[in-house]
C-alpha cells in the first residue's frame, strides 16, 4: 500500500509560509494523511509562548491582508489539526540549543517534544516532503 | 429521525468552515447531518472534495444570498 504520510519541514519565521505550512498541515490531516511537522532555524521564533499576534506573524503584503481580513490563526490551525486529524509536531534540536530555550519558551501543548536531523530524515522516507 | 446540526461559518476564509464542519461531525451519530454556511467560496468548493475524499456524503449544496450552504451526511 502506497504510504502516504505528509513532512513538513518549516524553516521561515514569514507569516506567509507559517501560515501555508498550519493550512497544508491541518487540511492534510484531516483528511486522512499522517502529517509530520519539523521546525527549525528561525521558524522556530514564532512558537514562543506568549507572544501576541501582532508580534508573532511578520511577513510582506500578503501578511498584512491576512491581518485585516483576520484568516484563520496558523497556531490556531495547527492546533485543530493535532484535534481533529493525525499530526505531530517536533522542534528541531539544534535549534533549540543555539537559540539557548527549552520547550517551555514554546507554545504549550503543540509539539510532541524535540527533534534531530538524523531521525526526522529518516521517517521521512517514507513519505513526502514540503519544505517551507 | 435524521439531526441536523447548523454552523455558521459566515465571514470565515479557508480552511475555517472546514475545520468547523469536521469538528461538528465528530460530535453527531452516523446518519446525522451538519449543514454548514460559508460565505467563502474556497470552501464551497473544498467541502465537497473533502467529503468526497474522506467518504462521507454531500446532502446538497445551495447558493442563497452572499454564502452557499452545505449539507453533508455523516456516513462512517
Amino acid at each position: 500500500m502506497e504510504n502516504n504520510s505528509l513532512f513538513i519541514l518549516l524553516c521561515s519565521c514569514e507569516h506567509e509560509k507559517v501560515q501555508m505550512a498550519a493550512m497544508i498541515a491541518s487540511v492534510a490531516a484531516v483528511s486522512e494523511r499522517p502529517v509530520t511537522v519539523f521546525v527549525s532555524m528561525g521558524a522556530v521564533s514564532v512558537f514562543e509562548n506568549g507572544l501576541d499576534p501582532a508580534e508573532r506573524y511578520r511577513g510582506q503584503a500578503f501578511s498584512n491582508i491576512m491581518k485585516e481580513k483576520k484568516a484563520p490563526d496558523a497556531m490556531e490551525l495547527f492546533a485543530q489539526g493535532k484535534m481533529l486529524g493525525d499530526l505531530k509536531m517536533y522542534v528541531c534540536s539544534m535549534a533549540l540549543d543555539v537559540m539557548g530555550w527549552d520547550e517551555s519558551n514554546l507554545i504549550a501543548d503543540l509539539f510532541e517534544g524535540p527533534m534531530g536531523l538524523t531521525r526526522f530524515l529518516d521517517e521521512a522516507e517514507k513519505g513526502q516532503i514540503v519544505t517551507l | 429521525m435524521t439531526q441536523r446540526t447548523k454552523i455558521d461559518a459566515r465571514g470565515a476564509f479557508c480552511p475555517g468552515p472546514l475545520m468547523e464542519l469536521i469538528a461538528a461531525l465528530k460530535l453527531i451519530e452516523i446518519g446525522d447531518e451538519v449543514e454548514v454556511w460559508s460565505s467563502d467560496k474556497g470552501s464551497a468548493n473544498e467541502i465537497p472534495e473533502w467529503v468526497a475524499k474522506v467518504g462521507h456524503e454531500m446532502g446538497g449544496t445551495e447558493e442563497c444570498d452572499g454564502y452557499w450552504s452545505l449539507v453533508v451526511k455523516k456516513a462512517k
